[in-house]
């Protein structure tokens, strides 16, 4: 076979680009899968622009809803992945997707302490504290203190409640609705939601006067 | 409780829940495009039910701390596949050899 009719995945944009050890791993398994036909030529490829149609403006979009129409948050408290449908979110092949809702008395947290399960669906690939060790170890033996690392101090009187997510089971925190947003737009609300805020490291800030208006 | 007091032989490598490690960093690097083309592949393997998430993540827990603490997330994934694939016969040690070489003279690397 001709190396034209190699099937490439990807191309490098440089001529002079050389490629690690275990990407050279990823590139034979690849093309050894599709020439075996057990993947078709075109299919990681189709996979990275769902990939990269997957990000938090779609949890975003979910947790505006909820806050705006209290019967679509029954419905998402109920079963996120049927409310996600509603918003035209489809989700991964047998995950199951549960949100949690922040309240006056409890913040919720959410990690995956064996690996990287995240709501990949409504938030995108998680970021890399999420996967490293720190973190995972951390959040389920001393959530207040880890937290306060990234800037959020829970009063000693609100429980956290920690989440472990699974390959099956995914979390999403719904955070609490900014005080002064009562006008706001469904739009408006969606812009102020934050990836982390979702993740629960962070909390939302209030909004100061002028409408529309990110802190 | 103190994180270092339990047995290593009773735990998976990836278990870490409650274990003392290094200090929190909020670290987070954009996805090279290796990176982004290895979790599609992982995408693409699930959806054909020839590695599931949980096979993937044994396979990386059976790599060992040592191995673990050496390859960075998407190293792990490539060698776990690697290993996953042999163990199912889909693939054969001599073809990834070969598969390898043949990639990497692609690339103008000399072998070593």
């Amino acid at each position: 076979m001709g190396e034209h009719e190699h099937v490439h995945l990807d191309t490098e944009g440089s001529g002079d680009y050389t490629p690690g050890y275990y990407e050279i791993l990823e590139r034979s398994l690849a093309e050894l899968l599709v020439e075996k036909g057990r993947i078709g030529a075109h299919e990681v490829r189709r996979e990275i622009e769902v990939l990269d149609s997957r990000n938090p403006a779609l949890g975003a979009r979910l947790v505006a809803r909820a806050w705006s129409d209290a019967n679509f948050k029954k419905r998402l408290l109920a079963n996120g992945r049927q409310a996600c449908e509603e918003l035209g979110i489809t989700s991964y092949e047998d995950t199951e997707l549960i949100v949690l809702e922040n309240t006056e008395t409890v913040h919720n947290l959410v990690v995956c302490t064996l690996c990287s399960c995240y709501p990949r669906a409504v938030l995108g690939l998680p970021p890399d504290w999420y996967k490293l060790k720190p973190y995972r170890a951390r959040a389920v033996k001393d959530p207040r203190a880890l937290l306060k690392e990234f800037g959020t101090i829970i009063p000693d009187d609100i429980a956290i409640h920690v989440s472990d997510a699974t390959a099956q089971v995914r979390y999403l925190v719904l955070p609490r609705r900014p005080a002064g947003t009562d006008n706001f737009t469904e739009e408006e609300l969606a812009s102020l939601v934050t990836r982390d805020s979702m993740i629960g490291v962070v909390q939302l800030g209030s909004v100061p006067s002028t409408p529309g208006v990110a802190p | 409780m103190s994180g270092d007091n339990r047995d290593a032989a009773d735990w998976l490598p990836n278990d870490l829940g409650g274990i003392a490690t290094a200090p929190f960093e909020r670290v987070e690097h954009p996805m090279l495009p290796w990176e982004k083309r290895c979790h599609a592949l992982a995408d693409v393997l699930d959806s054909h039910k020839i590695i599931s998430t949980e096979e993937k993540r044994r396979s990386v827990e059976a790599l060992g701390e040592a191995t673990i603490n050496k390859l960075s997330y998407y190293e792990r994934w490539a060698v776990g596949f690697a290993n996953l694939l042999f163990a199912k016969r889909i693939i054969t040690p001599e073809e990834l050899a070969l598969k390898m070489s043949e990639v990497k003279a692609r690339f103008s690397i000399t072998e070593t």
